[in-house]
């Protein structure tokens, strides 16, 4: 698998560590709501389909991309820089 | 037998012998021979024992389809097995072997397996061998009895037990076009991508270029094919833009058009140069691929089809048009389509005689009756053969009429004699790769074959891969694939036309008791077998794959898929493209272990070194694996064990000072105008309130409170913190840290840069460690004042500038003291003779162990991913004025639960060691399997206590202390009596470190 | 002042070394007493901060992915986001650059004892560097002066191609010389000459 770096260009996917699910939200630091701090740390969807998921290109510039990926097919739809696609909620 | 070499023809250098050795007996080739075209070239026609039933095998291909002529190559103690005469080329000095057959080829014990044929049809092994033992001679029971005998009896090649002492390496390539295969379809795409200007990649399994023109008799632009081929690649080959491999497979298509090869790069070479690896395994990542891979002929199956002699037509016509080597001298053809009659044209212009020409079908075109009248051939047109008659090589065959509608044979049975029949059922496109990166393949009614499946990456198949024929229409079609905008001048072709449609008849099944009729060679998978599969309720092509092994050995059914298909269908009274069929897998071919390897093997595992490794090795350490890193286990005196040596180690560091290299952690330079808070989020603890040039002991979970790592961060500045990690986490740690800037808080002004590698550490730790500071530091004091506990400052020894920090992982006074990773051993080297007069010793990681577990300090042991800071009496670490990772779920239920393991001391009470790992049990005499209420993380013997020791995580821990319990460890045969005690084994009050 | 030690040791044997019947494929060096400083902009500084790149080192890039530029012994080059190498055999690097870059443009962080800097020259170079990098070295595609961050199995590296058949391979010092052993191996087949 291939994964089109927005700095570094195509590189292999051995050069890149999963960082796990992006379409969460991680909750107000200071909440307590077990319930919401459990589907964040916990619930995954697993669709076949379309995933919105964090790729750190660890051997190349260091940068989490967020990489829309179908989960059946390996395509990739989009990559970008998670730091710039992070919306506001998200920013906890 | 009578196979032989032709007077003219082929491709070979027969100026030039080569002496070679099969089976212990000597033979000549030529180069450009391969095993198989040598062996036939010297009358050889027995090349091995079949799989199960050990029946005679010979030739049958003439290419990497081969499934039944494999060896075993052996260079001294290297033995190569499973490698395929066909491919393998001759060369001075080679040594081949037969395979499955004891005690020789000639005289095969385990050939009375034909006796037991019912015994080894589909299932066999699932019928006898699994499920509970009923009776002695089923179940598992039963299997573990018999396994040896049938490990000896079937199967293909040994591997050797030696070392392969070869090289083998990676290559990264990059093009715009691959293309895949030098055949006319090849040749005239890569001209037409290449004249593009685009980057090309040719890749070519056979050392020459031309595919099936090096045999197909015809004439391209009036000239020789093979000649005409030969002159393409050679201009290709020299194009700027072109690179053109060969004895080169690729055998996976993967994801994002990467696809993977073997260049066989000295195989076939007696003698490397120095350092030329034997095989190199290429990733080629392409714009677009051309898969000019061809096709396969197809056997008709029919009884008595796997006796040394039968084989392919088309192989037939390969040996004698590359090798000059006639494959028998009085051959026959039996097919169901027009391509036999091509081969017997070629043939015959080849000065091979062909007596007898067999055809299912009745009607065929005038070019076809004019090709057999012109080679002199009988043809039995409306007949099929039914028998074969040999001892170890074919003598003659038995045909009878046969009706290709209804599938009946019917008539007298006639014996002609013949001592090889060539055998056409048909051609299907070599279509692997393409279904590797592609849909289901599709059926064509009209070639009666699976052709390329819809595209799932940027490829083409061209030419007979396409299911294109004939020459001329192979030409044109691979010139539209090589490029839309180019489009190359075609060549004249002057070939006879063909009709590419074969009679689907896939098999010859007479009434009555017949010879075994087999679909797959390798695996000895006959039709029974698979009319058995059909009974027996496997009728989907996934179960009858796996049911009857069908297509599954190294061959990957390249030859047998499409027969075998056929009779499940005709089972079924299904049409073939309702029964389906397997996706192709990679490899294609093949993969020696070693390629995928590459320069990863052996020795060649990268190691980290500390800056001061060099000064640890002339001291005489033991150095240890710890991940990638080499660190000092002991440094052991003459005629010490280990144990002595890390309590001496101890002792000295407890009673005077020591020395220990700890450039190993993990150091992140952490820097901008939010550190500070950013740090307060990731640890449990404030670091927002440490003055600049102080430093913090921190602990870090993860999300869901549990435990991640832990180490000291130094403030350097007011915007600059210098964080230590552990070892082996210092990866980890750094991950996890960017992921929250990046994908959390990108609104904070941090940067981070690992700096594991910029700084040499030297922890001197011992009651006179502060003595030896003053004794060689200058540009400041390391007195109480100016350097307290955690303090930092920046200093001298000699010129080397210093950072020395005053902290603690043994429980003494203490400092850790870094400089410039370049400095290192100069550091090192000033330090241990300022701590000379002070008796200093360089200790390693035992010792270093030995001090922590007496101090009840974690590390990765007890930091395993399960425990949280209140398992390890770390609460006093988690601030209640913030929030940060891992504070929401550190309340849950179960992380406080009582019924937790929890950190404990152990005191041995039999003076005896206790080991890493064992349970803690409440039996005094061992028993299995008993209630286990905890394990050891770490043990070691305390000088300090004058015991042996250990640290442990045990449930309801802290209120079990003062009890007994046993530390066991069966597997070592270990069972002894400890006293759960606090962790803290010694100088529980920290007076020490203090002092 | 001391001299920074070698990480490569003993490994580093001048000389000729492989299948040199053929010529001399590759050259291997280290590059010795460098100053190795990077600097890291915010991600609203970067044009500001190549400025005073250029101004204390007379190398001016512009802001796009892996840009670079060599003169001489001095070089520089972006490898991520923000973030540039400069290297220069001048002791005064770090200070030139901390005169010229103030903390709300950006950060520095020098590496010059934690980097070796290895330069591999001549015809096969390419060739030497395929076998141990997923990257495609051909000009087209990585030009004079531009940088590259990848890695090879656990080493990393930052490479910049300092002319059309000589790069600079930035390896972690403690897995220098392990990768210089690996590097060897692999230019054997070409012949490679040390020093
Ligand atoms: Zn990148």
């Amino acid at each position: 698998m291939i994964i089109k770096c927005p700095y570094c260009g195509p590189r292999d996917v051995i050069e890149f560590v999963y960082q796990g699910d992006a379409s969460r939200t991680r909750p107000e630091p200071a909440s307590t709501d077990q319930a919401e701090w459990n589907r964040y740390v916990y619930d995954r969807a697993n669709p076949s389909g379309s995933h919105r998921e964090y790729w750190l290109h660890s051997g190349g510039c260091r940068q989490h991309l967020l990489v829309v990926r179908d989960m059946s097919s390996h395509a990739i739809s989009s990559v970008s820089f998670a730091r710039e696609n992070t919306s506001s909620g998200d920013r906890r | 037998m009578t196979s032989s070499r032709l007077n003219t023809g082929g491709r070979i250098e027969r100026s030039r012998t080569i002496r070679f050795i099969f089976d212990g007996k000597a033979y000549t080739g030529h180069p450009g021979d391969t095993l198989a075209s040598a062996l036939l070239a010297n009358g050889v026609t027995l090349f091995g024992r079949s799989f199960k039933y050990h029946r005679p095998r010979g030739v049958f291909a003439a290419g990497s389809e081969e499934p039944n002529a494999l060896v075993t190559l052996i260079d001294g103690e290297v033995r190569e097995p499973n490698v395929r005469a066909t491919e393998a080329e001759i060369h001075d000095g080679l040594v081949a072997e037969s395979q499955n057959r004891f005690p020789s080829l000639e005289h095969d014990l385990m050939a009375v397996n034909q006796l037991a044929g019912p015994l080894f049809s589909a299932g066999f092994y699932y019928k006898t061998f699994m499920g509970p033992a009923i009776g002695p001679l089923r179940g598992t029971r039963f299997w573990m009895f018999c396994e040896k005998f049938i490990r000896r009896a079937a199967g293909l090649g040994r591997a050797g037990m030696a070392a392969d002492p070869d090289r083998y390496e990676r290559m990264n390539a990059y093009c715009d076009v691959l293309v895949v295969g030098t055949g006319p379809a090849g040749l005239i795409a890569a001209e037409t991508a290449a004249a593009t200007g685009a980057r090309v990649i040719i890749a070519e399994e056979r050392p020459v270029a031309g595919g099936s023109l090096v045999s197909s008799g015809e004439l391209i632009d009036g000239r020789n094919p093979a000649v005409w081929a030969r002159e393409k690649a050679e201009l290709l080959a020299g194009l700027p833009n072109v690179r053109f491999l060969t004895r080169t497979t690729v055998w996976g298509h993967y994801d994002g058009n990467v696809l993977a090869a073997i260049e066989h790069v000295a195989d076939f070479k007696p003698n490397r140069t120095e350092g030329q690896p034997r095989q190199r395994h290429w990733v080629i990542r392409t714009g677009k691929t051309i898969l000019a891979t061809g096709a396969f002929e197809r056997p008709i199956v029919f009884p008595g089809n796997d006796r040394p002699g039968v084989m392919l037509a088309d192989a037939v016509r390969r040996f004698a048009m590359e090798y000059g080597v006639a494959a028998g001298s009085n051959i026959a053809l039996f097919t169901n389509n027009d391509s036999a009659y091509d081969v017997a044209r070629t043939l015959s212009q080849a000065g091979v005689g062909i007596g007898t020409i067999i055809d299912v079908r009745t009607d065929i075109s005038g070019t076809c009756r004019d090709i057999a009248d012109v080679a002199g051939a009988e043809l039995l047109l409306g007949h099929a053969v039914t028998a074969t008659h040999a001892g170890k090589t074919l003598s003659s065959i038995t045909v009878q009429h046969f009706n290709a509608q209804t599938g009946r044979v019917s008539g007298a049975p006639r014996e002609i004699k013949t001592d090889c029949l060539g055998v056409s059922g048909g051609w299907s496109p070599a279509i692997h790769l393409a279904s590797q990166a592609g849909g289901k393949p599709e059926w064509d009614e009209d070639l009666q074959a699976f052709l390329a499946p819809e595209a799932h990456q940027n490829w083409v198949v061209a030419g007979s891969a396409a299911g294109y024929m004939d020459t001329i229409s192979v030409l044109s079609d691979a010139a539209t694939k090589g490029s839309a905008k180019h489009r190359a001048a075609l060549p004249t072709v002057d070939a006879p036309m063909f009709d590419a449609s074969p009679a689907p008849v896939y098999q010859i099944e007479p009434d009555g008791k017949t010879q075994k009729a087999f679909v797959d060679l390798q695996h000895d998978v006959t039709a029974d077998d698979i009319r058995l599969a059909y009974r027996e309720g496997f009728h989907s092509v996934e179960h009858l794959k796996r049911y009857t092994t069908l297509g599954m050995a190294t061959d990957q059914g390249k030859t047998s898929n499409v027969p075998g298909l056929a009779i499940m269908a005709d089972a079924r009274q299904i049409p073939i493209t309702a029964a389906g069929t397997t996706r192709f897998r990679p490899p294609f071919t093949p993969v020696s272990l070693g390629a995928l390897a590459g320069e990863r093997y052996g020795d060649l595992r990268p190691h980290r070194l500390t800056p001061i490794h060099d000064w640890h090795l002339s001291a005489g350490a033991t150095m240890y694996d710890a991940g990638l890193w080499h660190r000092p286990m002991i440094y052991g005196s003459p005629g010490e064990t280990i144990e002595q040596a890390y309590i001496r180690e101890a002792r000295t560091v407890r009673d005077s000072v020591g020395i220990v290299d700890v450039s190993t952690l993990g150091k992140i330079d952490i820097q901008g105008p939010d550190a500070a808070e950013f740090l307060d989020r990731v640890y449990t603890n404030m670091f927002s309130t440490l003055p600049i040039g102080k430093a913090r002991y921190g602990l870090m979970l993860r999300e869901d409170g549990i435990v991640f790592d832990d180490g000291t961060t130094w403030r350097l500045g007011q915007d600059q913190f210098l964080m230590t990690t552990t070892t082996a986490n210092a990866g980890p740690v750094m991950q996890h840290l960017e992921y929250y800037l990046d994908c959390i808080w990108p609104d904070l002004r941090v940067h981070l840069t690992s700096v594991t590698d910029v700084w040499a550490g030297a922890a001197i730790a011992g009651p006179k460690s502060r003595a030896v500071l003053e004794s060689c530091v200058t540009a400041s004091k390391v007195d109480d004042a100016t350097l307290p506990f955690m303090g930092i400052v920046h200093a001298r020894i000699g010129d080397i500038p210093v950072m020395i920090c005053r902290l603690s992982f043994s429980g003494e006074l203490a400092y850790e003291v870094y400089c410039g990773a370049g400095f290192g051993t100069a550091m090192w080297e000033a330090l241990i003779s300022a701590g000379t007069p002070f008796g200093i010793v360089p200790y390693g990681l035992e010792a270093l162990g030995t001090l922590r577990i007496e101090k009840g300090h974690v590390t990765g042991a007890e930091i395993d991913g399960r425990t949280t800071a209140h398992d390890l009496h770390l609460d006093w670490m988690l601030s209640k004025k913030k929030p940060f990772i891992g504070s929401a779920m550190l309340g849950r239920e179960g992380l406080q639960d009582n019924n937790r393991l929890s950190l404990v001391g152990l005191i041995s009470l039999d003076n005896q060691p206790i080991n890493g790992g064992s349970h803690i049990v409440a039996d005094a005499t061992p028993r299995e399997p008993a209630d286990s209420f905890g394990h050891v993380t770490a043990a070691c013997y305390s000088p300090a206590l004058g015991k042996y020791v250990a640290l442990a995580l045990v449930k309801h821990g802290s209120s079990m202390i003062g009890r007994r319990a046993y530390a066991s460890d069966l597997l070592r045969d270990k069972h002894g009596p400890v006293e759960i005690v606090s962790h803290h084994m010694f100088d529980r009050e920290g007076s020490r470190m203090h002092g | 002042m001391a001299e920074i030690d070698s990480p490569l040791g003993s490994n580093y044997i001048a000389g000729e070394h492989g299948n040199v019947a053929a010529g001399i494929g590759v050259s291997l060096a280290e590059r010795r007493n460098l100053s190795i400083i990077q600097v890291t902009a915010w991600p609203n500084t970067i044009p500001t901060v190549l400025t005073a790149i250029g101004s204390a080192t007379g190398l001016i890039i512009d802001n796009k992915p892996g840009l670079g530029r060599v003169a001489g012994e001095k070089s520089v080059f972006g490898f991520a986001p923000g973030r540039f190498l400069v290297t220069a055999a001048s002791a005064d690097l770090e200070t030139r650059l901390r005169s010229a870059i103030s903390a709300d443009l950006g950060t520095i962080v020098p590496l010059t004892h934690g980097r070796c800097v290895i330069r591999i020259a001549g015809p096969a170079s390419e060739w030497v560097l395929s076998k141990l990098f997923a990257l495609d070295f051909s000009e087209h595609a990585f030009a004079v002066g531009h940088g590259r961050a990848t890695l090879h199995h656990d080493i990393h590296a930052l490479i910049q191609r300092v002319d059309q058949d000589a790069f600079d391979l930035y390896i972690f010092r403690t897995f220098a010389r392990s990768f210089w052993t690996i590097l060897g191996h692999a230019a054997e087949e070409v012949g490679y000459r040390v020093g």
